[in-house]
Parts: C-alpha cells; structure tokens; sequence
C-alpha cells in the first residue's frame, strides 16, 4: 500500500464512503463498483485509522463487510467529527504555521519583509517572500492574524484570543461547547475546539441523533452564503438509484437555497430550494448532494422566498410534491381512537405531533386531525405510528387510502399467527 | 473560512503538543502521536517531526547532544481563535438552549465580545419539521438554575435530593446521583441520567426529564465519579430486536437512514435482497422503538424476540378490526 496517507485532499470521495459504511453496515468490497479496488482498501484503511474501536469488521458468505456500529444515543463524542481532522497540506504549511503563529506570538506587528527576514535570522528558516505573503494573506481571511494598512504597507499581528481565553473568561461556555459539539449544525467545529483545548465532553448526549449528518455539513457553508446573497448555486448530486454504479454521475441542478429542513425522526436532511428551470419547489437530500458551486445573483429572491414560506404551510415533512405524483389532494382527515381517562397521553402525542394540522374531538373517545398537506404519503407515514388506534382516513388522494388499507390487511396476514416460533 | 483545513487537523495539534516543552524525549514525542493520532499516525507522523539527514522532516524540532529534541520555536504554540469558530459561537449564542448554560450576564457579555462577527448562519435558516411542540421552556430561570445545578453535581460527583413528578403522576422526593444529560431535539427536553442513592449505596439507573422536577438541592454528599459509559451500557437490552426488512419502497435504505443511531448488526441476503437486522436499545425507549418500526408498515417484519413481536401483532390486530370489523370505517 505505497503512497497511503491518513488525510485527504477533498472530503467528496471519502463523505461517500464513511456514509455507506455507517448507513448500510452490510456492503461488501464488491459492492463499491463505482470505485476500484485499490481506492476501497484505502478509503477503508483511513476510515480505521480514524474511527479505531467504532469500524467493525464482520465476516459474512458475501466477505468481509465494514460497518459503523454505536448506540448514538449513549456516546460522548460524534466519531465521524475525526474526518474534520485528515486534511493534507505540504511540510511547508505545518512549518510556516508553527514558525509564525511563534514569531507573532509577541502582538507585535510587522511587515511582510520584517516576517520573512526574522524567519530566517530567527529560525533559520528561508521562504520565499511570495510563500509567506499567501500564508498571511490566507491567515487573514482564516481570523488568525489581523492586518492593518499604514500607507500602502500591510503589518500583520496575531489575533490575541484563544478558546482557553474564552472559557476561563465566560463561565458555563466550555460546557456549551461540550453540548454543541455533538450538534447536527456544525458539530464538528465545537469538537474541533475540545480537542485543540485538551477538553472533553463527557457530560451530555443526545438522543435521536443521526451523527452522519457531519459529512454533509461540508456543504452548508456554500448553502448558507448562497441564501445571504441571494444567490443561486449549481448542485451535483448523486443519482440515488444509480449510487453504486461506477459511472453515476447524478445530475445538475440550477437552485436556489431556502432552507435546510431536517426530520428527527427519519434521520435525513434535505435542502429546500426553488428550481428556477423547473419553476418549482424541490427538497433535495443533503447526503445526495455532491458538489455545491455558488452561482448567479437571482433578482426575484425575495419573491420566491415569500412564495416558499406560503407553501411551507402545507409542506407536513420535507415534500412539496408534484401534482403529476399526487393528483389531486384535499385536505385529510384522520379520526383517533382514545379514551380520554385512561388515554390521555395519545390525545398529549396527537397534540404535539400535529404540526399544522387542527386536532378536534369528534365523538365519544374520537379525535379527528385534519392535516392541509401537499404530499398525503408523509402524513400516512406518520399516521403509521399510531397503529391500533387509526379509526378512519379521508381526504388526501385515493392512492394514499388505498395504500394504507392495504398495507394494514398484509400486516394483519404477516403478524397473524400471533409470536413467531 | 474554511471548514475542512489543515490547521484543525490531528497532525497540526500533534505538533502543537509536541511544541509545548522546550526539550522533548523521542519517547514522549511517540506517546503524544499515540494519543493525539489517528490509530496509524504513529507510522507516519513521527518521522516528520524527527529531524532527517535529508531535510524531509517538519523542521520543527533539533536534536540536542544528548540526544534529546530541542523545539525551533520559542514559545508554547498558542492557537488564536479562528474566525469560523467565531462565528459558530455567535450562531450558537442565538438559539434558546444556549441560555441554559450562560447566566444572563455573561450571554451580554460574549455577546459584546462577538458583536462584530457575523454568524455562521442564521438560526431560521434551520428547520426541524417534526420536532414536537411541547418542548421544555429552556429559557425559565428555574429551569436554567436546575439545569446549572446538575451539571455541576454531574463534574463533582455530589448526591442530589431532587423532588420530580414521575410519568405516571406520582410525586417522587429521593437521593439521585446524577451522571449525565441527554437532549432531544425531537422532544424539545432535557433528561437527566442518573443513579439512585439508597441507604448509603448506588442502586440502579434511571432517567428523569427536567422539565418534570421541581425542586433540587445540594446534600454535601460526595462521591467517586461514576463510570458514565458502563451506566448507560447498563441500560441497554438483554436481547436485541431483530428485523427484517425488505427492498419493496426503497424500504432498506429507508430504514437504515432512520435506525442510525441505534447500535445494530445488518446481514442481506443476496437471494432475496432483504437485510436481516439486529437491534440494541435502552429499554426505557422501547415502546418508542416499536412504534417507529411498525411505521414501517409491511416492508418490515418483527421476528423477535417473541414478546417484543407480540406487541407488534397485538397493535396491527387492534388496528385491523378498527378499520374493517368495526363499524368506524
């Protein structure tokens, strides 16, 4: 294995990867067409070395087969925070970081001549002034150094605060980091904090917590600067019937980001977006996004977006479906059984879990949710939580009822027989 | 600003580590790759920092006539904070849960500190879309100072009388060790983790949600911190729930996306291109558990344990004869 590294240069290849090992924990070498061999062992020979006791290795009739297996709920720490942690970068970036983070450590300010003659008076250490200069300029814009022009001459300084400064400064805040560092936004920048400040988190959890999303936080920064600007982005996805395929190329879209919409209860994230070319509302998921490029400034921005937030009413999940998918949908009618004594606390989950829809008793021990939804599918899936109790469905669309009903005569034939021998 | 740069990466903070004494053993410098490293670092990393006859190293470090490493720098490297991690903060400082942790004063005061960093991103630039609506109010002062309470107890291992309404309604008042604190986003509440103090000893394990207490106070009473994952792997159940699930409705990936948080051990089978699927879970969470796997409908199928599956066909039974024996439908 000559030439394997522990870090990378781009997150794309490897966000793949680390997903399919932790999602699916059942594929096998074979099953990664889409790359060669050699890229499987070394992509799985990083996730190792970054993951250490959290990857397993299992043997099965089809191979070997790589899993992630944790109880999310009951860890410390997000173990896929540590691809954060393997990007590349030449004996020259370590170097010049440590030498003038150590140079500047004084507050003083100085020039770029000034840096670059006490490098080498100082250290011994001889860069090329144009070296040096696109390290400063990139330290600049990262919040290290702190510039200031007199004249035309640029003097560089170290940016004074350090995280320790902070925590010791406002109390309660390393414990916040603790919290957030287990975080579906970002987590990873608090774990990063922890880590360079010798701390741990060893206090908080979180439960229904889907740690994969910090792969795709890797977009959002482009998502988020996008929907600033009033800017639409170019997206590459992944084709999600073709994922294994060596050849997927998924497709491009011209879109314009409004908002991430995440569901704590099936685990995805999705960019909400309007679609410009199509004139229409799309939810795509995060963890089939690819790529995300900034494009050009739209003009009606803050037309779609109050466009988008009239239709989020009637958005019960991520969908904003097509009428070509739905047909045509009224609003939907689902009637509850409960006793109000002995019961009270379906009636409790009926009321929290209604998001837009009305809740209204209807009867002895009936509770009617009438939910003004454009995908009646997500509703149903919901619905579905709550079998044993579902007296009724009317509304939504003859191929959601019908669904249902059958779905429910399978499941009667399939747990028939009561405990399975 | 960049989220995936070199300078949070492992490598950079074993240099740091390394950097932080004047002189070093090479033996020392190995150990910090060790424990700041990746699980391979170790063979790739310490020759970098090694000075090399032919220059291949970091240049970071001199070997000294005893043999020992002397660091280039001066001063123990100290890491300025980023302006990503800035502007993390600030987004953070808007979203409610932050007030459990920082008193008023303080909040003012980072929040004068940051006032000319933009946030990473806008809080309603998020949305949850099932989250459920009757979260806990983590903005309530009481709440907050419990909150502050806890955590403290949790770090100094003290013993808390904590006085809670239980789920079932009865009023409880006991000795509690607490050793962590679990969030839900789904829930919108805090729960507390602990371990009841009876008679002098640590007895089982128990969950109480926060919002439920009203009242905490301090007994003085201290002991050794707790070993946090072996309490909560105590609560994990005997017997996993297996399942199987089939590719009908794009059902496996579905019901891999939503069950990855649990532990879980998956097996297809290649002839039928149905996954097998076992699953570990805090038994506290089980009726949740069954719930979320009957919304699956037909595409999976409880097979076990047998109690467990019983559950299961009593519910699908009760909604059967709801829609087609009954006179509802």
């Amino acid at each position: 294995m000559a030439g394997f590294s522990e870090l990378i240069k781009s997150f794309e290849k490897t966000r793949d990867y680390i997903r399919d090992f932790f999602i699916y924990g059942f594929k096998v070498r074979g099953d990664f067409a889409r790359m060669s061999g050699r890229t499987y062992d070394d992509e799985k020979r990083r996730a190792e070395s970054w993951l250490g006791d959290v990857l397993r290795s299992d043997d099965s009739v089809r191979g070997r087969q790589i899993s992630i297996s944790v109880d999310c709920g009951h860890i410390f720490e997000n173990p896929l925070c540590q691809a954060y942690g393997a990007k590349s970068f030449t004996d020259n970036d370590i170097r010049l970081h440590m030498l003038l983070l150590d140079l500047l450590a004084d507050g003083q300010t100085r020039t770029l001549n000034e840096i670059v003659d006490a490098l080498l008076a100082d250290y011994d250490a001889e860069f090329e002034p144009q070296t040096v200069r696109g390290k400063l300029k990139e330290y600049t814009a990262e919040g290290l150094l702190l510039t200031e022009k007199r004249g035309k001459t640029a003097y560089y300084r170290r940016a004074a605060e350090t995280a320790q400064d902070y925590f010791a400064k406002y109390d309660g805040l390393a414990d916040a980091v603790r919290f957030f560092s287990l975080d579906e936004r970002f987590g990873e920048i608090g774990a990063g904090l922890l880590r360079s400040t010798g701390l741990k988190n060893d206090i908080f959890l979180r439960k229904h917590h889907y740690l994969v999303h910090t792969l795709e936080d890797i977009l959002l920064p482009e998502l988020i600067a996008a929907a600033e600007q009033k800017r639409a982005v170019r997206l590459r996805t992944f084709s999600a019937k073709a994922r294994d395929k060596a050849d997927s190329e998924g497709g491009t879209f011209l879109a314009v980001p409004m908002q991430i919409l995440s569901s704590v209860q099936t685990g995805r994230r999705y960019l909400a977006a309007y679609l410009p070319e199509q004139k229409r509302f799309h939810s795509f998921r995060l963890d089939f996004i690819r790529t995300v490029k900034a494009a050009e400034p739209v003009s009606n921005f803050d037309k779609i977006a109050a466009a988008y937030r009239r239709n989020l009413g009637r958005v019960f999940g991520v969908s904003f479906a097509m009428r070509r998918d739905t047909g045509s949908v009224e609003p939907m009618r689902l009637t509850f059984r409960a006793d109000p004594e002995r019961e009270a606390f379906i009636i409790g989950r009926l009321e929290r879990e209604k998001r837009g829809g009305t809740l209204e008793c209807t009867g002895e021990g009936l509770y009617t949710l009438t939910v003004d939804a454009f995908d009646p599918n997500e509703v149903m899936h919901w619905a579905k939580t709550l079998i044993g109790r579902i007296v009724s469905v009317e509304g939504g669309n003859a191929a959601a009822r019908e669904k249902f009903f059958r779905d429910i005569r399978r499941m009667q034939r399939m747990y028939g027989g009561g405990a399975r021998q | 600003m960049m989220l995936f740069h070199e300078m949070y990466g492992a490598y950079f903070r074993i240099a740091a580590k390394v950097l932080q004494e004047e002189e070093i053993t090479e033996q020392a410098l190995r150990e910090i790759v060790v424990q700041e490293g990746f699980r391979d670092s170790v063979l790739f990393v310490p020759q970098k920092l090694l000075p090399q006859k032919d220059g291949s190293d970091w240049g970071l470090l001199r070997r000294t006539a005893s043999g020992t490493l002397r660091r280039l720098t001066k001063h123990a490297p100290e890491m300025p904070l980023t302006l990503l991690q800035k502007r993390w903060l600030k987004a953070k400082l808007s979203e409610p849960v932050m007030q459990v942790f920082l008193r008023d004063e303080t909040l003012a005061e980072l929040q004068a500190a940051l006032q000319d960093v933009e946030p990473l991103y806008q809080t309603g630039f998020f949305r949850t879309v099932d989250a459920f609506s009757d979260g806990d109010d983590l903005t309530a002062p009481d709440y907050r100072e419990r909150f502050r309470m806890i955590a403290a107890a949790i770090r100094q291992g003290e013993v808390l009388r904590i006085s809670f309404c239980s789920g079932s309604g009865s009023r409880v008042r006991a000795l509690f060790l607490p050793f962590a604190l679990e969030y839900s986003a789904k829930n919108g509440k805090f729960r507390l983790y602990c371990r009841r103090f009876r008679a002098g000893h640590l007895t089982g394990t128990g969950i109480i949600n926060l919002g439920r207490i009203s009242r905490i106070e301090q007994t003085g009473i201290l002991l050794p911190l707790t070993d946090a994952a072996a309490n909560l792997a105590a609560r994990r159940c005997s017997e996993p729930v297996t399942v199987r699930v089939t590719p009908a409705r794009n059902g496996i990936e579905r019901f891999m996306m939503e069950f990855a948080a649990y532990e879980k051990h998956t097996e297809l089978d290649t002839e039928t291109g149905s996954c097998t699927v076992q699953l570990w879970y805090d038994k506290q969470d089980e009726t949740e558990l069954l719930i979320q796997l009957l919304s699956f409908g037909p595409v999976l199928e409880i097979l076990g344990p047998p109690a467990f599956r019983a559950q299961a066909a009593e519910r699908v039974a009760r909604q059967y004869a709801l829609l087609f024996h009954d006179n509802f439908t």
